[in-house]
Parts: C-alpha cells; sequence; structure tokens
C-alpha cells in the first residue's frame, strides 16, 4: 500500500505536459508596481517626518540668533550750542529731537540728518544745571541755578491724517518723506498720511532749594486725574531733597496750581560726591551713586521720615562708576564703570541683610565686559533690553535676564547721546564730533537662550535663580518667563506615577492571560484590553477631572487603604484557593474561579471603604488631607507604606535564606497538602517581617526627627498627579499590556514545555523561564508605553491642574510639555517669542518621544535577534 | 488535612494498593486510549501496560503519533488547545486524567526527553538544577551534587565541568540534548520519557546515552522513542509498534524483532518501509 504511494510520475507512465519555469510578465510587472509604491510611499513617511522636524527647528532657531542690523545710515549734526540735554525718537523712527541746555529743540529727520524743525522751548534763558526725564521719555524736569526745579513735556506726537490732510508745498526730504518746517508727513497704507510734529510745554518753576541743582530725578506716578510728581534733587552743598508735587485743577478758575511738598534725605556722608542719583517709580527708594562706587539706597517709603536703608561699594579698589540707570519696571539699575563693566543690580529680600528693611541690592546679572569705559546706557522702553556705549564708540546691545550680549555696533567715537526707539527697532548714536549714526535692528527675541531656557534665571524680584515658566500675567512691565524645566519636569512626574499604576498591573495582566488561561479565553480578553485603547484619552481626562477627582478628594483614606486591600485580598484568596480539595478546584478552575477572582475584588473595594475611616483614625490624625498637609499625625505611615514592597521582598530573601540553612523542612517544596500549608506559613511569615521591619524602619525614622511628608506629600489640591496617575494608568496599561503580552508569547513553546515537564508551576514557569527570556520585548513594552505617557496631552490638560511647579507631591497638580502647548498656543501671537518656545518645547517633546522609542526599538532589535537564537 | 488530601487523592503518592500493583509489575497502564486533536484522531484505542524497571521502545513510522502517545502520559498535552481524549491512563493504578490530579506533581515523577533539544537560555548549571530549584532546593552543595552527578549520567560532565557558568545556548545541538537527558533525571523521576534523545548525537554520545538507559533500567522506568531498529533491540525489553495512530504490536523485544505477529510489524522493523 505505502509502496504503490511510492511510485512516482514516470512510473505511472501518464507524460505530463511540463509546465514552463519563467516568470510571467504581468507577475513581474505587479512586482514592478508594488516595489515602487512601496518605496515612493515609505520615502514619503520618512520625509514627512524629517519634514516636522526641519519646520520646528526652523521656527525654534530665531530664539537663539541674537539680533541683526538692517540699514546704517550715518551722517554730521550741525554743531550744537551748549550741551544736548536730552534726545529722543518717535515710535516710527521718523525724527529724532534734541533738547539743548540752551533751551532750543531741534527735531532732524533720522534717515537723513535733514533739519525738520528748530524752536525755542520758552524756558526764557534759565540755566539750566540738571535734567532728568522719565523712562518713557515723554516728562522732562529742570534742575535750574537759582535752586528751583522745572516740569516739562517733550512730545512727538503722531497723527494718521486723510491723504487730502496733507499741505501743499512740502519740502522733500527723501523719496518717502517731506517736511513743511514743522512736521514730518509720510504716506502710509490706506492712501493716508501719518504727521509727526513736535510738541514742548513746561510749568513755572518750584523752588526747592536755595542752591544750584546738581543733580535731579523725576518719576510720574498716580493717575491721569490726579498726578502725583516724585522727584528728587540734590543741590550744590550735597542736601538730597525727595520732593512731591501734586497738580490740581481750580475748578472755576480752570487754572492748574501744583502744591510741592519735600523731605530732606538723611545727609550724604562726608566726602562722599553723588554723580547719579534715580528714584523708583512709588517713590520709595532712592539710590544715590558716587564715583568711587559707592551706593546709597534710601528706604523712602515713609515720605516723612527717609531712612538710609543700605550702602554698599560695587566697585573695586580705583575703578570709577560712570553710568547708572534704571531698566524698565525701576527694579534693575545697569551699572557701568570705567572698566567696561555692566552689571546689572536688583533689590531682593534677606533677612539676614545688613540693611535696615530686610532688602539688600544684589549683583544679579554680571555681564560681558566692553573694551573700553562706559559712558552711556539707553534702555528699552518695553524690555530688559539696553544699550552700552564705550568711550571707544563701541555700543553693544544687551539683555539683562539673559545676560547675552545681542549686537555689537562700532560707531566711531564715545556717544553723547544713544536713545533705542520705543519699538526696540532702532538704536540712535550722536558723538561728541555730532557725528549721528542710525541703526535699524532686529532683536526679536533678546530674553531666550538655552540657559534662560534650560537653566535657572534670576528674574527680578526672585530671592535666588530659579526655573520659571510664567507666560503671562496682567502687568505691562511684567516680564515673561519661559523656563521649560518645569514643564519637563511635569512631564516626566506625571509619566513616573502613571507608569507607577500602570505597568505592575499591565505586566501581571500579560502574564496571566499568556500563561495562565487557556487560548479560548486570551482569545476574547486580549482583543477587549485593546479595545479599551481605542478610549479617546479626553473622555479619560473628561472623566479623570470630573469623576475621579473628587471622588478620590472625598475618600483619599479608601484610595490608601485600597493599595493595602486588593493585593493582600487577592493573595489571601489565591492561598486559600490551594486548600480546596483538587478534585473541586478542578470542577471550579473555570467560570467559577472567575466569579471568586471578581468577588474577592469586590470585596477588597468594600474592605478598602469600610476600614477608610478607623485607618484614617488610627494613622493619618482623622483627616488624611490635614495630615498630607503635616498638620496633623505623624509620617510615620507613609514610611510604612513606602518601604513595605521592599521590605517584603527582602523579608521573603531572608526567609527563604534562613529557613533553607536552618529549617529546611519549612521550605515548601513537593505538591502535597503540607507543602501548601508550608507556602501559607510562608507568606504570613514572610508579610509579618516585612511589616515589622518597615513599622520598625517607620518609628526608627520619626523618633529621630525625620519628617518624610513634604517630598513625595503634602498639601492636597483636587487636581492632582494621583489623579493624573489613574487616568493616563488606563491610557496606558492595553498599550503596555499589549505589547508585553505579544513579547510573552513569542518565548518559544519548547522552553514552556521544558520547564512544565521539569515539574515547574505556570508560575514558576512564568517568572523564571518566560519573562526572563522575553525581558527585553517586556522592557520595549514598558518603554512604549513610557512614550504614549509623556506624549499624553488631554488627560493631563484636564486633570492636572496646569501648575508648572517642580515637586514630586503626588496630592498636588502639575503642567506637562503637551498640556502647555495646548493651552497656550491659542494665545501666543504668530512668530511671537511665546510662540517660538512652544515650538521648542513642542521639539523637546518629539525629542523625548523619539529617544524613548528608539531606546524601546534598539532593545526590541537586540530581542529579536536573541528569540532567534532560542 | 492531610487525611483529607489522601482520602481525596490528590497528590500523587502510592497507596498500599498501588503499590501492591505495581509489584505485579505494572506501572502504567493505557486502556482504551483515543486522542483527537480537533477533527483529526492522532490515536486510536491504544490498550498497552507498561512494566516497571523496564525499558520500553516505541517505534513506528513518522507521524503514527508515538510522541502524541508520550506527551499524553506525563499531561504535556494539557498545552495543546482542542485536544479531546477518550479513555484511560493510570499511573501506579491512579488515573492521571482523572479531573483534580496534581499534574505538577505527575511531571515530577515523570522525567521527559524532548525530540528537539529545549535548554533554557541561562547557565549550564541552572539548566541542571532547574527541577531542583522549583521544588526550593536552595543549599548549593546539594545543587552542585545533582549538577555533577546528572551531567556524568549524561555523558557531559567532561566536555562543560569547566564552563558551568557559560550559556546553555553556546553548546552544540549534541550537547544541548544530552544537557537536556541530564535536566531529566536531575531529579531523579520515576518514569523517564524520552522522544527520540539520541537523533541529533553521534555515535559515541548515543553508546554513552545508551549505556546510561542500561545503567538505570532497574531503577526507573524508561519509556524511549527511537526510529533506530539496532538501538531498540540493544536497549529494550519491550517494544511497541504504531501505524497511523493503532498500536499494531506490542511484546518482548526479541520476540518483536524476530518473530512478530504482525505482517506490517515485520516489514517495519526489517526496513521494508517507514
Ligand atoms: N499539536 C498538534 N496539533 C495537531 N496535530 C498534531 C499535533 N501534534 C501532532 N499532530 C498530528 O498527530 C499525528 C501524530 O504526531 P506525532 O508527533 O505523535 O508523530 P510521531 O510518531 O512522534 O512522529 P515522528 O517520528 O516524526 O516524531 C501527526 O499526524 C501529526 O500531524
Ligand atoms: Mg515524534
Amino acid at each position: 500500500m505505502l509502496n504503490e504511494s511510492l511510485t512516482g510520475p514516470e512510473a505511472g507512465g501518464t507524460a505530463r505536459r511540463r509546465r514552463p519555469k519563467r516568470t510571467s510578465r504581468a507577475v513581474l510587472i505587479a512586482d514592478r508596481i508594488a516595489d515602487a509604491t512601496i518605496t515612493v510611499g515609505g520615502l514619503m513617511v520618512i520625509f514627512a517626518v524629517a519634514g516636522i522636524m526641519v519646520f520646528l527647528v526652523e521656527v525654534v532657531v530665531p530664539l537663539f540668533t541674537g539680533g541683526s542690523v538692517g540699514t546704517h545710515t550715518q551722517y554730521r549734526l550741525p554743531p550744537a550750542e551748549g550741551a544736548v540735554l536730552y534726545t529722543a525718537v518717535d515710535e516710527y523712527n521718523t525724527v529724532a529731537v534734541e533738547l539743548g541746555a540752551n533751551g532750543r529743540l531741534a527735531a532732524h529727520h533720522l534717515r537723513t540728518g535733514a533739519m525738520v524743525a528748530n524752536v525755542d522751548a520758552g524756558l526764557g534763558g534759565a540755566d539750566i544745571t540738571a535734567f532728568a526725564a522719565t523712562l518713557a521719555g515723554e516728562e522732562v524736569m529742570f534742575g535750574l541755578a537759582d535752586g528751583s526745579v522745572r516740569f516739562g513735556s517733550v512730545g512727538i506726537p503722531i497723527q494718521v491724517l486723510a491723504a487730502n490732510g496733507m499741505p501743499a508745498g512740502l519740502r522733500r526730504l527723501d523719496e518717502r518723506d517731506a517736511t513743511d518746517g514743522e512736521a514730518v508727513y509720510t504716506p502710509i497704507a490706506g492712501g493716508q498720511v501719518r504727521k509727526v510734529a513736535l510738541s514742548f510745554k513746561s510749568e513755572e518753576p518750584q523752588r526747592v532749594s536755595d542752591r544750584p541743582i546738581r543733580l535731579l530725578d523725576y518719576r510720574l506716578g498716580g493717575t491721569v486725574e490726579r498726578p502725583t510728581r516724585a522727584f528728587v534733587t540734590i543741590d550744590d552743598a550735597g542736601a538730597v531733597r525727595l520732593s512731591l508735587a501734586e497738580s490740581r485743577v481750580n475748578l472755576l478758575t480752570r487754572k492748574a496750581s501744583t502744591r510741592v511738598s519735600t523731605s530732606a534725605l538723611p545727609p550724604l556722608p562726608d566726602g562722599l560726591r553723588p554723580a547719579f542719583v534715580l528714584l523708583t517709580d512709588k517713590a520709595d527708594q532712592v539710590y544715590v551713586a558716587a564715583e568711587d562706587g559707592t551706593i546709597l539706597r534710601y528706604d523712602t517709603r515713609d515720605f516723612d521720615d527717609p531712612v538710609l536703608a543700605e550702602r554698599i561699594d560695587v566697585l573695586p579698589g580705583d575703578l570709577r562708576l560712570t553710568a547708572f540707570r534704571f531698566l524698565i519696571g525701576e527694579q534693575q539699575i545697569v551699572v557701568g564703570a570705567s572698566d567696561g563693566s555692566a552689571d546689572v543690580y536688583f533689590r531682593i529680600q534677606n533677612h539676614n541683610a545688613a540693611s535696615t528693611d530686610g532688602y539688600s541690592l544684589v549683583l544679579a546679572h554680571p555681564l560681558e565686559r566692553q573694551p573700553a569705559p562706559i559712558v552711556k546706557v539707553a534702555p528699552s522702553k518695553r524690555s530688559k533690553m539696553f544699550a552700552t556705549a564705550d568711550a571707544d564708540g563701541n555700543i553693544w546691545v544687551r539683555h539683562a535676564t539673559s545676560e547675552q550680549t545681542l549686537l555689537r555696533l562700532d560707531a566711531g567715537e564715545g556717544a553723547a547721546g544713544l536713545v533705542m526707539s520705543p519699538r526696540d527697532n532702532g538704536l540712535y548714536a550722536v558723538d561728541s564730533r555730532r557725528q549721528a549714526d542710525f541703526w535699524s535692528i532686529s532683536v526679536p527675541h533678546p530674553e531666550t537662550t538655552l540657559g534662560t531656557l534650560f537653566g535657572k534665571v534670576w528674574y527680578e524680584g526672585y530671592p535666588a535663580p530659579s526655573y520659571t515658566w510664567q507666560s503671562s500675567s496682567g502687568t505691562d512691565s511684567f516680564e515673561e518667563k519661559f523656563s521649560l524645566v518645569p514643564l519637563i519636569f511635569g512631564t516626566i512626574k506625571a509619566t513616573v506615577y502613571s507608569l507607577l499604576f500602570a505597568v505592575p498591573i499591565a505586566l501581571l495582566a500579560a502574564i496571566y492571560t499568556s500563561e495562565f488561561v487557556q487560548p479560548r479565553v486570551r482569545a476574547v480578553v486580549k482583543p477587549m484590553m485593546e479595545m479599551m485603547a481605542s478610549l479617546p484619552s479626553v473622555v479619560l481626562g473628561f472623566i479623570a477631572a470630573l469623576v475621579l477627582a473628587p471622588f478620590v478628594e472625598t475618600w483619599l483614606a479608601a484610595v490608601f487603604a485600597a493599595f493595602l486591600t486588593f493585593p493582600l485580598s487577592l493573595l489571601a484568596a489565591a492561598y486559600g484557593w490551594q486548600f480546596l480539595p483538587l478534585t473541586v478546584a478542578g470542577r471550579l478552575s473555570g467560570v467559577p474561579k472567575f466569579l471568586t477572582m471578581a468577588a474577592v475584588v469586590v470585596l477588597a473595594g468594600v474592605l478598602a471603604v469600610a476600614s477608610a475611616p478607623w485607618l484614617e483614625d488610627l494613622f493619618f490624625g482623622g483627616d488624611v488631607r490635614a495630615w498630607a498637609n503635616g498638620d496633623v499625625g505623624s509620617g510615620a505611615p507613609l514610611v510604612f507604606f513606602l518601604a513595605m514592597p521592599a521590605a517584603y521582598i527582602l523579608s521573603a530573601l531572608t526567609y527563604d535564606r534562613l529557613a533553607g540553612r536552618w529549617l529546611p523542612a519549612l521550605v515548601p517544596s513537593g505538591s502535597g497538602g503540607a507543602a501548601k500549608a508550608k507556602s501559607l506559613l510562608r507568606w504570613l511569615v514572610v508579610l509579618g517581617g516585612a511589616a515589622c521591619a518597615s513599622a520598625a524602619l517607620a518609628a526608627g525614622m520619626t523618633w529621630s526627627g525625620f519628617e518624610a511628608r513634604g517630598g513625595m506629600v503634602d498639601t492636597y489640591v483636587q487636581r492632582n498627579t494621583l489623579v493624573v496617575g489613574f487616568a493616563m494608568g488606563f491610557a496606558v496599561i492595553p498599550l503596555i499590556y499589549t505589547l508585553a503580552e505579544d513579547a510573552l508569547n513569542a518565548v518559544p513553546e519548547h522552553l514552556r514545555a521544558a520547564s512544565l515537564a521539569c515539574g515547574a508551576t505556570p508560575w514558576q514557569t512564568a517568572v523564571r523561564i518566560i519573562l526572563p527570556a522575553a525581558v527585553s520585548g517586556v522592557f520595549a513594552a514598558v518603554m512604549v508605553g513610557m512614550g504614549r505617557a509623556v506624549g499624553e496631552t488631554m488627560i493631563v490638560v484636564m486633570a492636572a491642574g496646569n501648575t508648572p511647579l517642580m515637586d514630586w507631591n503626588v496630592f498636588n497638580g502639575l503642567r506637562a510639555l503637551s498640556a502647555n502647548i495646548a493651552v497656550e498656543l491659542p494665545e501666543a501671537v504668530r512668530d511671537g517669542t511665546l510662540y517660538r518656545v512652544l515650538f521648542l518645547a513642542a521639539l523637546t517633546l518629539f525629542i523625548m518621544t523619539f529617544v524613548i522609542n528608539t531606546a524601546a526599538e534598539v532593545v526590541r532589535q537586540r530581542f529579536r535577534k536573541r528569540a532567534v537564537q532560542l | 488535612m492531610d487525611a483529607a488530601a489522601t482520602t481525596t487523592r490528590d497528590a500523587f503518592e502510592p497507596t498500599e494498593y498501588h503499590q501492591a500493583k505495581s509489584s505485579q509489575g505494572e506501572i502504567i497502564e493505557i486502556k482504551d486510549f483515543n486522542l483527537w486533536y480537533g477533527q483529526a484522531q492522532a490515536l486510536h484505542d491504544v490498550n498497552m501496560t507498561i512494566e516497571k524497571g523496564m525499558v520500553t521502545a516505541l517505534i513506528g513510522p513518522s507521524g503514527c503519533g508515538k510522541s502524541t502517545l508520550l506527551r499524553c502520559l506525563n499531561r504535556m498535552n494539557d498545552l495543546i488547545d482542542n485536544l479531546k481524549i477518550k479513555g484511560r491512563m493510570t499511573m501506579d493504578g491512579m488515573d492521571i486524567y482523572a479531573p483534580g490530579v496534581d499534574v505538577i506533581g505527575l511531571r515530577k515523577r515523570m522525567g521527559m526527553v524532548f525530540q528537539k533539544p529545549n535548554p533554557f537560555p541561562k547557565s549550564i548549571f541552572e539548566n541542571v538544577v532547574y527541577p531542583l530549584r522549583v521544588d526550593g532546593v536552595r543549599d548549593r552543595r546539594e545543587l552542585e551534587e545533582a549538577c555533577r552527578r546528572s551531567l556524568e549520567a549524561a555523558a557531559l560532565w567532561d566536555e562543560v565541568k569547566e564552563r558551568l557558568e557559560d550559556n546553555a545556548l553556546g553548546l552544540s545541538g549534541g550537547q544541548q540534548q544530552r544537557l537536556c537527558i541530564a535536566r531529566a533525571i536531575a531529579s531523579d523521576p520515576d518514569v523517564l520519557l524520552m522522544d527520540e534523545p539520541c537523533s541529533a548525537l553521534d555515535p559515541i554520545a548515543t553508546s554513552r546515552i545508551e549505556e546510561l538507559i542500561d545503567e538505570l533500567r532497574g531503577t526507573y522506568t524508561i519509556i524511549i522513542v527511537t526510529h533506530n531498529m539496532q538501538q531498540a533491540a540493544r536497549i529494550s525489553q519491550n517494544t511497541a509498534f504504531m501505524y497511523l495512530g493503532r498500536l499494531i504490536e506490542y511484546g518482548q523485544t526479541e520476540v518483536m524483532f524476530t518473530s512478530p505477529f504482525q505482517r506490517r510489524t515485520q516489514d517495519y522493523v526489517t526496513g521494508r518501509f517507514g
């Protein structure tokens, strides 16, 4: 019978037609087309990813490029009669205005230097000995030789006129602008005309001293209706006075009257020759600086009783202090010196300072030194940027907070006048030979460097350098704080806590379905778990924020208890199950076993809820949230809780070692009833030992004064990391589960058979053989889960509270990179700094997930190589 | 507790009845045993008894169900989905397929060597002592002793004694197979199931294994599947010939190889087909 079937076709005698062995054309063409399509498709995917990367990088790069110069014009101005007190440029870089000590106000066309207007300011030939202007520039003040002061304002009012509002007979200045000898007219978009004119007003002199005023500073405060004008004067004799001028309009006569009240500051120390004086805009601080580098800070919060708060020397040796100016916000002072240094100081709260008011002036930002002595400092009117000119004609544009030098310009000779355009887009300098330079500049993101984005930055008012993210606030002089570190930290925190919750569950579930259930059950369970992954994360976030967060808040003690009752009940039930007679257990091994497990889970939940009040009273001083805050109870329960897993492992190892050596009778071996009793005994002893060890550790640490709270556990807020951990856990569990399950399943069947044939239990097989063989695949699964958690957005947006903090407290919120992008991008101005920083956040996120996924893939490749070997 | 365990017979520990039975020389009894993989029937009405302390050879052409029958003895077939069995199989008088049988205990009494070598991706030492490890043995000396004894018995000791900590996957195929034999006998089982243990071995190692089987005879009951007629004739006392899932003939090896009842047996043992 068999022999017959062995007979070949020849022997059969039927001459079969030989099939041609050529591959048909159609097959070849189909193969070619498939080849081309797949190649093109694959390349397109690669290009798309690379394109996104390039796009992100392109948006981000301008953050780090400093500044650039557009045009540079240079011309010589007619010689000035006497000193120039004040130089200003209008918002559109049309004219430059100079106010001379001779009382003349001159405006010239900024781009050509052509004179536009030259009028008498109407100061009546007063002998001006001191001058001050507010930082915004419009309000000026003159100190006179007769000891009086005079308020004034220099304006460059701008009007937009209809096209027919342009007067006839204008003199052309250049191809764009024209003038009538009073104002400059510029045609602008929409057929309109912009008129840039000049205005000057001054008030009657107010006498404050009977000696000539030498130094002066002036600030405008109060409201528009009732402005308070504060100024500080230093006269010839070195008397420092702080004055407040209040203007009132008489309703009947409509005449404004000004009342000045003056308070004398403590006399200057002997021999101190004041060179600069500065006043803050709330008139609460007065700074007097001398040429030798001495700075006196007066606390003038009490107008009637000013005190000398602090005296420091900021310059070593015989260096001279050559510049002393506020930056916008009037907290930060630029100190220029004869060695070319230009450093930024500000006042911080410091309780052990040598000052009387608990503040001290500190060097916050040492900046790059210029080659020659600093002669002028010009602050920006909108940012912490400023320009410094040195005696050699170098003009550098710098930024205080980011400490970077943005532009290095060369004017040929030391500047006599230096001003930054109101919009930070131009820089105007006039030197002593009356040579003027105008640079149109572009410095879009002066505040960002790698250092400010990823390092600690010392912001004004902060006690020390810190990582801070704060992108918006109410006030104008507010400085946006862009540190990505709290966001990266938030991402890591959310990831760590959610993985802490998800990884054990996902891995145990994977081991369970791959090693313990029949393939038929697995065929149902696995797709169901995978369906969980398709739950939109916005739904998870929504549930987390609106259901889970309030629930956890009310049942916090029960949540704590659940961490104990769930594992303990399940393990106890498992050990109990062992004692069922095998015949019974065998009969119940299907659905009844499943139902029992479900019942045990429910029971554990009930137990957690039931034991919660009791637990709360016993360990948490009656209120978990107050306990977390550190108000009641001690940190011991936390130590106990955290030490328990490690203590359990140690205890198990110790038991096995000791019992193995001294009491072999107690080592569970074989599979009889005695072995079961022994293994239950072992579990109880190990558990008890672990509990005792952690309790001892907790007691010891509490006794030695260690407070465990304040780190991982602290003040409770409703939207917290615990909730995020749960919700995000649910998002990553299916992912980790599926991949880990696949990895476990990929372990060749013959290893499983070998282990079982040796008499190993399925659990021993899983732990000793399958898991080690699949470890890299399991690791890769965890990494992919981590990648998902890092990129997850909606859950953290909705449930994390979005507070950019840097602490590990589980009960506090966080702000993740992804959530930050989602929340802030709609508000970010296109191509603004925030916009680009958000793109940098995106790039950072991209790199983080890329690194994690690559690591996972590398490990997986190795795993594949090893799997081939098996 | 223990009393309850004995009455419900959840452990595979021989009772007096069992001992009495085995004194008659039988350790395993297979009765009307049928097995289906899904729809396909792989074993048809197999009836045989295995004598204690004897070497029983299973022979037959490829695909006739030898491995299947062997795997049924220590219930390794439990892992296979869609498997159906009918009939009885007893060891020491106790039903192997009764509900509630302690399968783990059963497997501890039956060492198994698979057709393909399947060492664990662990060190050689850990491979050999694995059955002891899962039994909870921790004493290093006991483990080393067992390792040495088993490796010597499997004729591998001299080759690997210098590198017990190396990964077992670095061994050659034949060495791996001998390692698996060492592993199977490390825990001192009662029955040794061997599925073509020598198919990957050179003649020297093969003869060493044959010697080993000869030595173990008496203490262990050995059931060995082999395609090598000479080997079956040399080492076994009883031989079973299977064909297409049926036990065609079973008897003393001399009889089987000299004057079998069945024509097909004769054809097969004389190499006319198979
Ligand atoms: N897991 C399985 N699922 C389905 N059919 C199987 C399975 N294992 C074996 N079979 C089938 O059962 C029959 C017997 O196979 P078995 O492995 O027992 O043969 P064998 O006698 O050991 O052959 P060989 O000498 O080649 O090892 C074969 O037809 C085989 O195809
Ligand atoms: Mg086989």
